[in-house]
């Protein structure tokens, strides 16, 4: 019996072993435990007045080169900035005085971190110094918001009237979507409907009595707010001299474009080659 | 447990009896833990029998679903043309899913069969009453030592299986379709995390897949009738049993961990 039995006690020694070999692998190697690992390093803080979805952890950056990650994310009571401690490798610590720090985000719909931007002053920041100079994140929606000539501030809508407008195509337009001119809000679709005669869509536009002064020859365009925002429909005023009444309709109309479309052209006619971007470090 | 209960007509009791059978099982198997210490040789040769003996198929089979999950992601993926992100998916599914459910249907088949049919022929040649006879208490000698290698085997063999999963998702995506060696780690390193899939996905849920797969083989086997066609009758009710159970489980223990 001992024969046998201190053969299978090695071979169960050793599967233990290779069950324990293999979890050290897999946490180690295969996980974000590998991402952890940091050497020596000196903290930074930052201010910012914005910081969108940066996370502890997330990581700082150089030239687009990982030299440490974000340490800790305070809110100070009292004040409206973020407060962000860079925990910097003790490789890096000749970050000039006058770096900026700013907030990236690694591609379209990727992580943020933080990128800092060498300045050029002789001397360099220290350790548990602070990066006066920082730029915070732009969000998405404010700068397609800018883009689309869209976002604006939601008014109360008092008395209003209605005015009719067809379009080929509404998209995803529906029922208490927002009427902008000029990116304001300035009323309200009160319905959406299919004509069964003429195959388009009917939308009833109830916009406030204080806009009584919309040229009749204006269009209304359905656009969409930010790049998978909700649709809304703009109003282009035109130039007759003569206002939109009650029960009116619009007859100039511009149909929702479709998202895909647009970013289909875009990719087409942008060329390949400026495409280089330092700051998005994994692709 | 020995005097076999008469056989009620209906499925639907049948099975809550055996239900019920097997959950009065587990109290008594985990309360002869203390008792089975006396035999740790036997839990020892136990574990060399369903553990370190399962290996081979265990890190054949964890290859080929790397090699073969890492070629329908890259084509699938490339349509989009993300297939720099199939590694981080290899890891992300494996772990999570297919590690410890494979691992554990495997199990179920190589090791849990041929203890439900050791422990069913003992029944049989009369082995058990002959321990009974002699003061030998038959679930500490038996039936515990079989259930505690099966819970440590199961954990140990899912981490091999991730293991090799991965090693074969590698030598597909980048030895042979040319995805960069250092997209593959890094992608992979920066989104599994420790705590939700390794912890809570390969270990916590094989863990649990073993207790189970253990529980119904030594049930199944102490539960058979004594003859060659009631043995072979409970050893495929172990595998049946065994899967339904583990997906079962999957599906509850996943939506409670995520």
């Amino acid at each position: 019996m001992s024969q046998p039995r201190s053969s299978y006690a090695v071979g169960t020694g050793l599967f233990i072993v290779l069950g324990f070999a293999a979890l050290a692998y897999l946490a180690t190697q295969t996980s974000s435990v590998a991402n952890v690992r940091q050497g020596d390093s000196y903290v930074v803080d930052a201010q910012f007045t914005n910081i969108g979805q940066l996370k502890e952890r997330a990581p700082v950056k150089v030239a687009g080169v990982r030299v440490g990650q974000v340490q800790s994310i305070t809110l100070q009571p009292g004040r409206d900035v973020a407060e962000v401690k860079l925990s910097i490798d003790k490789l890096y610590d000749r970050i000039p005085q006058d770096s900026v720090a700013t907030i990236f985000t690694s591609g379209l719909l990727g992580d943020q971190y933080v990128g800092i931007e060498y300045g050029s002053a002789k001397q360099v920041v220290a350790a548990g110094g602070t990066l006066a100079r920082t730029k915070s994140t732009q969000p998405l929606e404010e700068m397609l918001g800018k883009f689309f000539g869209a976002g604006g501030v939601v008014d109360n809508v008092g008395g209003s009237y209605a005015v009719k407008a067809s379009f080929t195509n509404v998209g995803t337009l529906s029922a208490g979507a927002p009427v902008k001119m000029a990116g304001v809000v300035i009323g309200s679709v009160q319905s959406v409907h299919a004509d069964p005669v003429k195959l388009n869509a009917d939308v009833v536009l109830s916009i406030d009595k204080r806009y009584d002064a919309i040229p009749d020859d204006s269009s209304a365009a359905v656009f969409t707010s930010g790049l998978i925002g909700s649709q809304y429909v703009a109003i282009q005023p035109g130039g007759s001299p003569d206002a939109l009444k009650d029960g009116d309709e619009m007859i100039l109309t511009q149909s929702a474009l479709q998202l895909e479309d647009l970013i289909g052209k875009f990719l087409v006619n942008g060329s390949p080659s400026d495409k280089k971007d330092a700051g998005n470090g994994n692709k | 447990m020995n005097a076999r209960a008469p056989q009620p007509r209906n499925v639907l009791t049948q099975s809550l009896a055996q239900i019920g059978a097997c959950g009065l099982f587990l109290l008594t198997l985990l309360a002869a833990v203390p008792r089975s210490f006396r035999y740790l040789r036997e839990t020892i040769r136990q574990l060399w029998f369903v553990g370190a003996m399962s290996l081979t198929i265990i890190m054949v089979c964890g290859l080929f679903v790397g090699m073969v999950l890492m070629l329908q992601l890259y084509h699938v993926l490339s349509i989009f043309g993300g297939t720099s992100a199939s590694g981080m998916v290899v890891a992300l599914s494996v772990y999570r899913e297919l590690g410890p459910v494979v691992t554990a249907l495997l199990f179920a088949g190589r090791a849990g069969t041929a203890v439900t049919a050791e422990i069913g022929l003992m029944r049989a040649t009369d082995q058990i009453s002959a321990m009974e006879m002699m003061a030998v208490d038959p679930v500490a000698y038996v039936a515990t030592p079989r259930f505690l290698a099966g819970l440590i085997a199961m954990p140990l063999l899912s981490c091999v299986f991730c293991a090799m999963a991965i090693f074969g998702g590698h030598l597909v995506g980048v030895t042979w379709l040319g995805i960069d060696n250092g997209t593959f780690w890094s992608n992979m390193t920066a989104q599994v995390d420790v705590h939700t899939d390794i912890i809570n996905g390969v270990l916590l849920k094989s863990l649990a897949f073993g207790a189970v797969v253990s529980l119904i083989a030594v049930f199944q086997g102490f539960t058979t009738p004594p003859t060659s066609e009631g043995v072979a009758y409970a050893t495929t009710r172990t595998v049946v049993a065994s899967s339904i159970a583990i997906l079962a489980l999957d599906f509850v223990l996943t939506a409670f961990l995520m």
